[in-house]
């Protein structure tokens, strides 16, 4: 009872066969084609994950506009297991051929079938590790880059070949898996916050789920030391002192992370693959040491000539030096709304009716933190009655949050051993999205 | 420019090719080119011909096989026109632009096969990648075959893979070639560079053709005691490989026992694989002992699960979840060491884990401190499970749900993560929801409800429509919130939006149907949104709720009644509804709803097509006809309460997709039996039973009992009433009370006795034993009318003008004669049948119309239907004289051997004196077979009477008949035909009559009699209908005597 992969292709968005590699000769490759089939047949509200024909069950997930399929003969395949795969090996190939896409898939093709040589045989899937994997592939990777300028820095003079593109296979293993990537290390922390709010202003829900994102391009870099706060603190038990630390629920960790400096320093260390991987995801729910970052101040009535009017007063409650940048509230209305006038605090703010997803839509390019932001909305409804009042439901926002972790997580520092010659290209980037932040009315 | 250089003359086949070529090009705007001049001139004058047709469109002349040819334009590059016509035939003058263009193919593949032959490597590695793109894409290269196999012997590694992928491909299509690489492969094993064994090894596996097992086993052997780790991992994936093509190879070769030793391997990564390979071995070999999980080999899984990669962390979390622990302190040893991998970053890893330690959770103790520790550890990796991709956290939710239903107080207090983000997809939101239903309990049922209500004011139809369904589902569940659910449902039906209004109304049917008499108070609100409802679900249980509480509903039957009008373009469900709703209507207030009732009965029963509906409405016809108090019993009778989870997953199905969690099984709640055919040999399986727990009932008896259980559960849910029909009690009427009801009615009743219900039973009843030899045969269609005597009788039977008196006035058919004198050489036999105190006699008239004196009497039946025989000889006292006639009574019994007769009551019988043996034939009427014991108890007979399947009855008219009901019973009884009731309907009499044959067949009649009417018709139902037109007989011939 385990999974066992049959066969495995990628097809464009359009159906176009990119990559077909079958592991265990269980099926033919005519199956490609019931899967496009199926797939593109699949009505809105079924799940699309797992999709059967005959003895042969399809999963599948799209990554870069492409459907990366696997199928399965076996039941005591997880599907849970193959998509976590595929979504690897999108991440995978991603790293390897610079970006995803169909374009970039059709030219490494060659590099894509080694890849995938090493990475599943038979159907069991050996390693998803880039560290791993540089030891044993020799094609090179076609960079499907728009061409600029830039990269005639490295190319020779007047497009003849340079002594590097000729390097002897047996060094692969020492070479970056994208030669045409510049060197640095990219540490991000990225968090997504959940909030529900109830209409009477508490706040019912409030989570957020992080994860640290190591992106290295180094070529000699042996480890990597990532200081995280040191008053953060692990799971509800284990606050300390007076609680004000930086804390998060549950943590899980890269395997390839060493955790032994973790307990008394809060120091991750870690040797990095090139490429991307998630080195550290933790969430946290509830206890969050700031107020959420917007409140809202609905007021929905009719005015005397049958239009329903809402007042909103939106709250930034960051501190005052940060914004949230691309905020987007979406307003149910009711159903049958024919038009809407609005009256907007600043020119640069937008609101447009959709009437196909029955709500209306206020974007703000960008908020201070303190600031109060406020709208009128006018909404004609042709037979307004007191039940359609009731169809302006909870409100939706979507932020971005740049320079800003919820949970206060920082980067106290990154050290690379060896220490790295030259000006250091470290980043550390902090970010947060809003993943589904309702309040209600 | 002259590019022909080479013309190939077979007998009538052109074959012209050249050395050069760029690319593929026609047009017809290009007539330009020259021929060589080297060609003969009979290709010269061909392809001048043939190129001039090209130009028009390609029709090649019958003597073109196989033809190839350049065209020079001009001094631009050189195009090339490649034309191959395998067989002309095919092609006919049918050849097309597309078809023309789809031949070029041929031409690429000749173009790649000079560049694979190059000397240039690097054009060579370009020509097999170009190679493998026209694979990708579906085309076929496998004419390439010999020449890619010809760049195996490389030593670029890159271009070696290549070929190996290409090889992998193809060579189960070409066999024979695929040998030719062999050699290589060999080799190959042997490199001092281990990424090339590896290489040649996995894809030498990968071949699968069967021929190259038996050279792959030396390379294969000295490969899994590679040094190099890598090598031992790929060769030991190989045996799996090796294996599906030739098990018993694999078994001879001892390979299974090298992969044994490697779960004893110093690199996880072997350990790992030969975990994969075993497992999936062991699975084509149920019985093997391959994977003989012992402490051992455990303690070694556990110790590599710490150093594998993620991937073989699953292998072997997956294989330990096969393992069963002797005992629950290894089960907790074996837990504590996979907790751990509970906060790996893979969440494939997580959920391999959770699968493992939901196993042997089973083992342990309950009230043992590391129960508690172990449930309290499993809640947040689940948690996170859910911070993935919507496809993880949908598999995940899957799985969640049913680790909800096994053990929910793992996750009770983990609500809020359940709740639905806006951005989800609809089907994780769908999850969600089902989720928080199970986990819904008084403790939370507040935070439940006030999001669900908030989830019905979404815009997704079908995710409020689930929303308000769930509602409905806490308040079945949680009685202490029923009120607060039930409040909830009314605000939302305020809100007039049409599809929560109709969900609404379905939920709250099943509350009232969970909570009877508690809630009527909003029928109110429901009634007023009648109109609104169009689906048929919502109609439905708005007709059941209205017929449920018509007492307290004033106007009822108005509202039903509006729903009548348009009856038959009602959907079944709500058609079936409205007729049990009106009969209840009927009973609670019959006075006002008499034509209502008549109304929709006629409805059902008449102008339907529908065979449920019409069994229905025959079935509350029957019941009201017959009895009105008991149809109250049955219609409005207590209905059981609906249970609290009517969704969960049954429990032998739960514990054996607990045991496959993350699998597929688990997204579908399917076991895997139901969607893999066999041939991987589906074991099923169980969780272990923990010691001294109350989970040791078998399987077996837990489904059986479902199984028993399911009717019941099934039936009332349909319509209350079937059920309990089933269970009638009949009492008989006590009166043959006032019934509101036509005659027409009766008719339809009668009819449906047997049929309504004989369907429901659907049990086969089929005659008695003892007649089943004899009346095997399907009935025959019966004439309505029966008049003459049966065909083959040579008299009429029943001859009026011989006036036979009747002893002791029971009945006895006048004599016929059987034997003539003229046929039997002055012998005259005349005679009857009768039956006196259950004696058959039959009495014979023996006439010596001869002139000699008649001696030695002696008389024999030849086998007949019902077995009579002659109880003795036949005593006839004295010779007998000329002109003498004798009267003989000869007793007669029914134990004689039998023989199905046509008809059936015809008696062949031999009767010899001293003269000759003379046959005859005679017929007895059936009524002298009526044995005194026919009379049927009440219930038996209306229980008989639907048993009796509706084909099985037939009806008669006896005309001219000038008795009344009470006369026709005494005459009928005179034959053992009893009457068992009466009933007076619009002045027509009902006789409900039974009869017995002395073989123990039952016959059931119906007998109508109207005053001043003549004309009687009698309904005839028996299990053997062959006797009825017998029967039939005898009633008419005692009610016409």
């Amino acid at each position: 009872m385990m999974t066992m992969i049959s066969q495995l292709f990628i097809l464009s968005s359009k159906g176009d066969h990119l990559i077909y590699k079958d592991f265990r000769g269980e099926a033919g490759n005519d199956v490609i084609n019931v899967f496009y089939e199926k797939v593109t047949a699949l009505p809105g509200d079924q799940p699309p994950v797992v999709m059967s024909h005959r003895d042969l069950h399809f999963v599948h997930v799209r990554q870069g506009g492409l459907y990366w399929v696997a199928t399965t003969t076996s039941a005591g395949s997880s599907p849970f297991t193959i998509i976590d795969f595929l979504n690897r090996l999108a991440a995978l190939v991603t790293d390897y051929c610079g970006s995803l896409s169909e374009k970039s898939v059709q030219m490494n093709f060659a590099l894509i079938y080694e890849l995938l040589d090493e990475v599943v045989d038979y159907g069991y899937i050996q390693t998803t590790s880039s560290d791993v994997l540089k030891n044993f592939i020799q094609t090179e990777a076609v960079s499907s880059r728009p061409f600029s300028l830039f990269d005639l820095s490295n190319v020779g003079l007047f497009g003849a070949e340079t002594q590097q593109s000729k390097v002897a296979p047996s060094s692969a293993a020492t070479r970056p898996i994208q030669s045409s990537r510049d060197q640095g290390v990219f540490v991000d922390v990225i968090e997504r916050l959940s909030v529900i709010i109830g209409s009477n202003g508490a706040v019912m829900k409030a989570d957020v789920e992080g994860e640290i994102k190591v992106k290295c391009y180094m070529l000699n870099c042996s480890e990597m030391r990532i200081g995280l706060n040191e008053e953060f603190s692990i799971g509800r038990s284990t606050l300390r002192g007076y609680g004000a630390a930086v804390h998060v629920d549950e943590c899980r960790f890269h395997q390839a992370v060493k955790l032994d400096e973790f307990d008394d320093h809060r120091i991750l260390k870690l040797c990095p693959s090139q490429g991307e991987q998630t080195v550290m995801q933790y969430q946290l729910s509830d206890n969050l040491p700031s107020p959420p970052p917007f409140r809202l101040f609905p007021t929905i009535e009719r005015d005397n000539r049958g239009r329903l009017l809402i007042y909103m007063k939106l709250r930034c409650d960051l501190p005052p030096k940060s914004a949230a940048i691309n905020v987007s509230v979406s307003v149910p209305v009711p159903k049958g709304c024919v038009s809407l006038s609005q009256e907007l605090s600043s020119p640069e703010q937008r609101c447009e009716l959709k009437p196909q997803s029955r709500s209306l839509v206020w974007t703000v390019p960008r908020c201070s933190g303190g600031t109060q932001l406020s709208a009128v909305f006018k909404l004609d409804v042709p037979g307004l009655s007191s039940a359609s009042m009731l169809e302006v439901g909870p409100v939706g926002l979507t932020f971005e949050l740049p320079k800003l972790t919820s949970t206060g997580l920082q980067i106290r520092f990154l050290r690379l051993t060896p220490v790295q010659p030259g000006p250091s290209q470290r980043w550390v980037r902090y970010v947060t999205h809003s993943d589904s932040y309702i309040i209600r009315v | 420019m002259y590019c022909f250089t080479e013309v190939l003359y077979h007998g009538k086949n052109h074959l012209i090719s050249c050395n050069s070529a760029e690319k593929i090009m026609f047009s017809q705007h290009n007539p330009l080119f020259s021929v060589d001049g080297s060609l003969s001139s009979r290709s010269q004058e061909f392809l001048c011909i043939f190129l001039c047709a090209c130009t028009s469109i390609i029709c090649c002349s019958s003597d073109c096989h196989c033809v190839t040819f350049f065209l020079n334009l001009h001094q631009h590059s050189f195009y090339y026109f490649f034309y191959c016509l395998q067989e002309n035939r095919q092609f006919g003058s049918k050849m097309t632009d597309s078809k023309y263009f789809t031949t070029t193919k041929k031409g690429e593949i000749f173009e790649l096969k000079a560049e694979l032959n190059s000397d240039k490597k690097e054009k060579k590695k370009e020509a097999v990648k170009k190679v493998i793109a026209s694979m990708t894409v579906g085309k076929d290269v496998s004419a390439l075959f010999p020449d890619v196999v010809n760049c195996m012997q490389t030593d670029n590694l890159e271009l070696k893979k290549l070929v190996y992928l290409y090889l992998m491909n193809y060579a189960k299509s070409q066999p024979d070639m695929a040998i030719m690489a062999v050699n290589t492969f060999v080799k190959d094993c042997e490199d001092p560079n281990p990424l090339i064994r590896a290489l040649a090894v996995r894809t030498m596996g990968c071949i699968r053709v069967d021929k190259i097992t038996e050279y792959l086993c030396e390379p294969l052997r000295k490969c899994l005691k590679d040094e190099d780790p890598y090598v031992r991992k790929t060769a030991a994936v190989c045996v799996a490989k090796l294996h599906d093509i030739n098990a018993q190879l694999v078994e001879d070769q001892g390979f299974l026992d090298t992969l044994k030793d490697l779960i004893s391997d110093s690199n996880p990564m072997v350990v790992a694989n030969a975990v994969a390979a075993l497992s999936e071995i062991a699975e084509s070999h149920p019985n093997s002992n391959l994977m003989d999980l012992n402490p051992q080999t455990m303690n070694k899984l556990l110790t590599a699960l710490n150093e594998c990669t993620e991937w073989g962390q699953i292998f072997i979390l997956d294989c330990l979840a096969n393992y069963t622990p002797r005992d629950d302190r290894e089960s907790q040893s074996i837990c504590e060491r996979v907790t751990p991998r509970l906060s790996h970053a893979n969440s494939a890893v997580v959920l391999s884990a959770v699968k493992v330690l939901m196993k042997f959770m089973e083992m342990l103790p309950k009230d043992l401190d590391y129960y508690g520790t172990l449930l309290k550890k499993l809640a947040p990796p689940l948690v996170t499970l859910l911070s993935a991709e919507p496809e993880l956290q949908y598999v995940a939710l899957r799985n969640i749900n049913l680790i909800v239903q096994r053990r929910p107080e793992i996750l009770k207090h983990e609500m809020k993560v359940f709740y639905v983000k806006y951005n989800d997809p609809i089907y994780v939101k769908l999850e969600k929801l089902d989720i928080m239903i199970r986990l819904a309990s008084q403790a939370n049922i507040a935070q439940v409800l006030a999001e669900l209500k908030e989830y019905a004011t979404e815009v997704d139809v079908d995710f409020v429509r689930k929303a308000v369904r769930a509602i409905g589902r806490c308040a079945i569940k949680v009685e202490q919130s029923a009120e607060r659910c039930v409040s909830t449902l009314l605000d939302l039906i305020q809100t007039k939006v049409n599809y929560v209004v109709q969900e609404a109304i379905v939920v709250i049917k099943d509350i009232f149907r969970k909570y009877p008499n508690k809630y009527e108070s909003v029928i109110a609100t429901l009634c007023e949104n009648l109109d609104s409802l169009d689906e048929p679900e919502a109609r439905a249980a708005m007709i059941w709720i209205v017929g449920e509480y018509a007492e307290r509903i004033d106007n009822a039957d108005e509202l039903l009644e509006s729903f009548l009008e348009g009856f038959h373009d009602e959907s079944t469900q709500v058609q079936l509804q409205l007729l049990t709703a009106i009969v209840k209507l009927f009973l609670k207030k019959p006075t006002e709803t008499q034509e209502l009732v008549q109304q929709v009965l006629s409805l059902a029963t008449q102008d339907s097509d529908n065979p449920d509906l019409r069994d229905r409405g025959y079935i509350y016809w029957r019941l009201l006809s017959t009895d009105p108090v008991a149809a109250k019993e049955v219609v409005l009778a207590e209905k059981p309460l609906i249970s609290e989870e009517t969704d969960l997953i049954e429990p032998t199905l739960l514990e054996e997709l607990i045991c496959h969690i993350g699998t597929l099984a688990s997204v579908y709640h399917k076991p895997p039996s139901a969607f893999v055919e066999g041939n991987h040999g589906v074991q099923h399986k169980g969780l272990p039973g923990s010691a001294g727990s109350a989970e040791s009932e078998s399987p077996d008896a837990v489904s059986a009992g479902a199984a028993t259980e399911a009717p019941a559960a099934v039936i009332p849910s349909q319509g209350d009433l079937l059920g309990d029909l089933l269970n009638l009690d009949l009492t008989p009427p006590a009166t043959t009370g006032p019934l509101p009801h036509s005659g027409g009615m009766q008719m339809g009743a009668m009819d449906l006795l047997g049929g309504g219900l004989d369907s429901l039973l659907g049990g086969d009843l089929g005659g008695s034993p003892a007649m089943g030899a004899g009346f095997g045969a399907p009935p025959a269609a019966m004439p309505p009318a029966f008049s003459a005597p049966v065909s083959g009788s040579l008299y009429d039977l029943f001859d009026l003008d011989n006036g036979v008196g009747m002893p002791l006035g029971s009945f006895c058919p006048p004599k016929t004669v059987w034997l003539p004198a003229m046929k039997a050489k002055g012998l005259e036999i005349s005679g009857t049948f009768v039956r006196h105190a259950g004696v058959i006699q039959m009495e014979m008239t023996i006439t010596n119309k001869a002139m000699s004196v008649m001696t030695g009497f002696a008389i024999q039946f030849n086998r007949n239907s019902f077995g009579l025989a002659p109880a003795g000889p036949i005593q006839v006292p004295s010779p007998l004289s000329p002109n003498q006639n004798i009267e003989v009574s000869l007793p007669l019994n029914t134990v004689g051997p039998v023989m199905k007769m046509e008809p059936l009551n015809n008696l062949q019988v031999a009767f010899k004196n001293n003269i000759d043996v003379f046959y005859f034939s005679c017929q007895y009427p059936i009524s002298v077979l009526f044995a005194e014991d026919g009379k049927m108890e009440r219930q038996v007979f209306l229980a008989t009477w639907k048993d009796i399947p509706n084909e099985n009855e037939s009806q008669f008219q006896i005309k001219d008949c000038h008795l009344n009901s009470d006369a026709a019973s005494n005459k009928l009884q005179s034959i053992n035909i009893f009457t068992i009731a009466e009933r007076t309907v619009d002045g027509q009499d009902m006789l409900y009559q039974s009869m017995k044959l002395t073989n123990g067949i039952w016959a059931l009649a119906e007998l109508k009699v109207q005053a001043g009417n003549p004309n009687y018709t009698v309904s005839l139902k028996c299990r053997a209908p062959e006797v009825s037109q017998c029967v039939f007989q005898s009633y008419e011939a005692v009610l016409k005597n």
